[in-house]
């Protein structure tokens, strides 16, 4: 077999760099060969359904989890040979709250700084920083079993920070909490942002849109398609939708329609038109002269939701 | 020191734990207590035992009246036959009785000259009772071997009168009990392990650069220093009841320590087996309470049927109850226990390396 180090070459300019990675499970291809650049600096989210790959990719560069086949580069060590160098230059943020129940914050925190063997007082420090930043002071002194959903995501993610690593994975950072609290997880996620690689899943379309600098859309073990939000959404959607809203569509105003372009769905008096080619004055004067009045009518943004179903065929949530 | 770090950490998270020291510490306790105020003091019981001295001689007559006489927990008729103390047994007056066959002397005589011989005595008792006769026969058993110094026999030949032989009940229930305490470990010892398999954290830890051996080191050694802490407490409070620790302390504490390095191996060996804190832990339990029943650490285990002790003698608890109480009882020093000891070790040793081999194999998964 061709050694995949040798079709792409390592740069150092990049914080991650996977070389066909693969994992397979039994019969099931979890990943699926994944070819993938990761700048320094750079905030990249792993978009895509349950089941797609997303954690096993993670886990296979956080060194969890050996690859069947390919490897991966993390700030330039190979995740096959120097397991431990990758391990020190990362901090992970788990999809599901890990903490140690019975401990206090500080303790957590402390925990996992003292088995990456940094000295104690740098341990001690930033933990107390930590939970101040996290807005857990009021709490550091409290068994985490008795926080809140809320509050344990944050010191979930508080707990990837400790050894200020260079590469911060957050896997699903944002999973089950309320739109509130995800708000401020997501601010704290782009202050992050500034100094650090960030790798993010997510299935949420929104998330990926707000935080990311750059967007893996991954389905069933392969990266189909790859861009910043904006990116994707031009390139992949070249159709235009315009949304129309009227009080008086006749049947004979909806066949002409339907007949003049690709796609015309009507709900409850909303149009919905959607083709390569559609012009905006042209539909509203369309149907002015047909006596249709308008209630409202407007050109819809194509979202990443869009994208997905473009590409995958199916819905995110799914 | 990462090893250390998970060792505080792993101590921390089990005596915050009110559920796992209920287990390890209070649980025993309870049982001690309750045989501690049933069977403690100077003797608050005491089971009367007929005996029929068929040999009648001085050594026979001494064994009665300083070995069998002396100890607080037996209360010793005399009977001039069979017939008569088969009676009272039936009457329910005493719990059984002894017959001391002719030649007893001569046999008696024999070992304390180290000729190897075999003593035998006849012991009938009441079946329908059988805990009472089951912890007669083993007490009878233990003042006998004392008496005769089958474990220490250069003792004997300077004084073999004046040997310890003051059994109480407790002397022998407490060994029992802190081995049953060390034996339920095996649940508990499992429990962090599993804990952080299921909710991940284990994974989580494995993110940093820390190494296996530092995760089993820092887990098998916090459940070594509770049990340290447990043993401890046991022996004192054993104590408080009039536990009277005959032999060398030091040998005990050694006996108790293998055999909760034991426990901890096997809870080792159920965290990487099993899926689920519940399954490991319904695991254990059904594992280990059938097997505190047989390995006497609550009652004498002489009365079971040849095959269950058999089976008992296969795992380390009923060689660390005899040995422990063989200690604690008798006074007897290392080369009366050297079986029991090197088996014990040998166990512990072996249990580390299967569970230690497994741990390592559940965390790759």
């Amino acid at each position: 077999m061709e050694n995949p180090l040798s079709v792409r070459k390592p740069d150092d300019g990049f914080a991650i760099q996977t070389f066909d990675l693969t994992r397979i499970f039994g019969k099931l291809v979890a990943v699926d060969g994944i070819n993938l650049d990761i700048k320094k600096g750079e905030l990249f989210a792993f978009l895509g359904p349950n089941g797609a790959g997303k954690t096993t990719t993670i886990s296979m560069l956080c060194c969890l989890l050996k690859p069947s086949s390919g490897t991966a580069l993390v700030m330039g060590k190979d995740i096959n040979r120097e397991p431990y160098k990758v391990k020190a230059a990362i901090g992970i943020s788990p999809q599901d709250t890990t903490l140690s129940d019975h401990l206090t914050p500080i303790e957590n925190l402390e925990l996992i700084g003292n088995l990456h063997q940094l000295p104690p007082k740098i341990v001690k420090q930033r933990a107390r920083e930590l939970v101040e930043t996290m807005g857990l002071e009021d709490r550091a002194k409290d068994q985490v079993r008795k926080f809140s959903g809320g509050m344990k995501r944050r010191l979930n993610i508080a707990m990837a920070l400790i050894n200020d690593p260079q590469i911060i994975i957050l896997d699903e950072p944002t999973l089950g909490l309320d739109p509130q609290s995800r708000r401020i997880v997501w601010k704290y996620i782009s202050r992050l942002k500034k100094n650090r690689t960030i790798l993010l899943t997510t299935h949420y379309l929104e998330e990926a849109d707000f935080l990311a600098d750059r967007i893996g859309i991954i389905d069933e073990g392969k990266i189909v398609a790859l861009g910043t939000a904006l990116e994707l959404k031009t390139d992949m959607i070249d159709t235009h939708t315009i949304i129309i809203k009227a009080w008086n569509l006749t049947q004979k105003t909806i066949m002409e329609m339907k007949e003049k372009y690709e796609d015309v769905q009507i709900t409850d008096g909303t149009m919905t038109i959607t083709d390569k080619r559609v012009g905006f004055k042209e539909i509203v004067d369309y149907l002015h002269n047909a006596g249709t009045v308008i209630r409202s009518a407007y050109i819809k943004e194509p979202s990443l939701d869009d994208v997905f179903i473009r590409i995958t065929g199916k819905k995110l949530r799914e | 020191m990462r090893f250390f770090s998970l060792l505080i950490r792993n101590i921390k998270e089990t005596y915050r734990d009110a559920l796992a020291l209920g287990f390890l510490l209070a649980f025993p306790l309870v049982f001690m207590l309750l045989f501690g105020f049933a069977f403690g003091g100077n003797g608050s019981v005491s089971y009367g035992v007929g005996v029929v001295d068929n040999d009648s001689t001085d050594a026979s007559h001494t064994f009665i009246s300083d070995a069998l006489g002396a100890a607080d927990v037996l209360y010793v008729n005399a009977y001039s036959s069979t017939d008569n103390a088969l009676e009272d047994l039936r009457q329910g007056n005493i719990s059984s009785y002894i017959v001391i066959p002719e030649g007893f002397g001569e046999q008696v005589a024999m070992i304390w000259q180290q000729i190897p011989g075999n003593v035998e005595l006849d012991i009938t008792y009441d079946e329908s009772n059988l805990s009472v006769s089951s912890n007669v026969i083993s007490i009878i058993n233990s003042i006998t071997r004392s008496y005769l110094g089958i474990e220490i026999p250069i003792t004997i030949n300077t004084n073999p009168i004046n040997i310890e032989s003051k059994i109480t009940q407790i002397d022998f229930i407490a060994p029992g009990i802190i081995v049953f305490g060390l034996l339920i470990m095996i649940p508990t010892a499992g429990r962090i392990m599993l804990r952080d398999k299921e909710t991940r954290f284990l994974h989580r830890m494995m993110t940093t650069p820390a190494r296996p051996w530092e995760f089993i080191a820092g887990y098998s050694l916090s459940m070594a220093i509770i049990a340290i802490i447990q043993v401890v407490l046991f022996i004192l409070l054993g104590w408080l009841f009039g536990m009277d620790i005959v032999g060398n302390i030091w040998l005990a504490f050694a006996i108790f320590a293998l055999t909760a390095l034991c426990s901890i191996g096997i809870g080792m060996i159920a965290a990487s087996l099993a899926k689920s804190e519940n399954q490991g832990e319904s695991l254990s339990w059904l594992f280990s309470m059938p097997l505190a029943m047989i390995s006497g650490v609550w009652f004498s285990i002489e009365f079971l049927p040849s095959y269950i002790r058999f089976f008992a003698d296969l795992f380390p608890y009923s060689h660390a109850v005899s040995a422990s109480r063989a200690v604690i009882t008798r006074g007897v020093g290392m080369e009366a226990i050297s079986g029991d000891f090197i088996f014990l070790v040998v166990w512990t040793v072996v249990v580390f390396i299967i569970g230690t081999f497994l741990f390592q194999r559940s965390m790759r998964s």
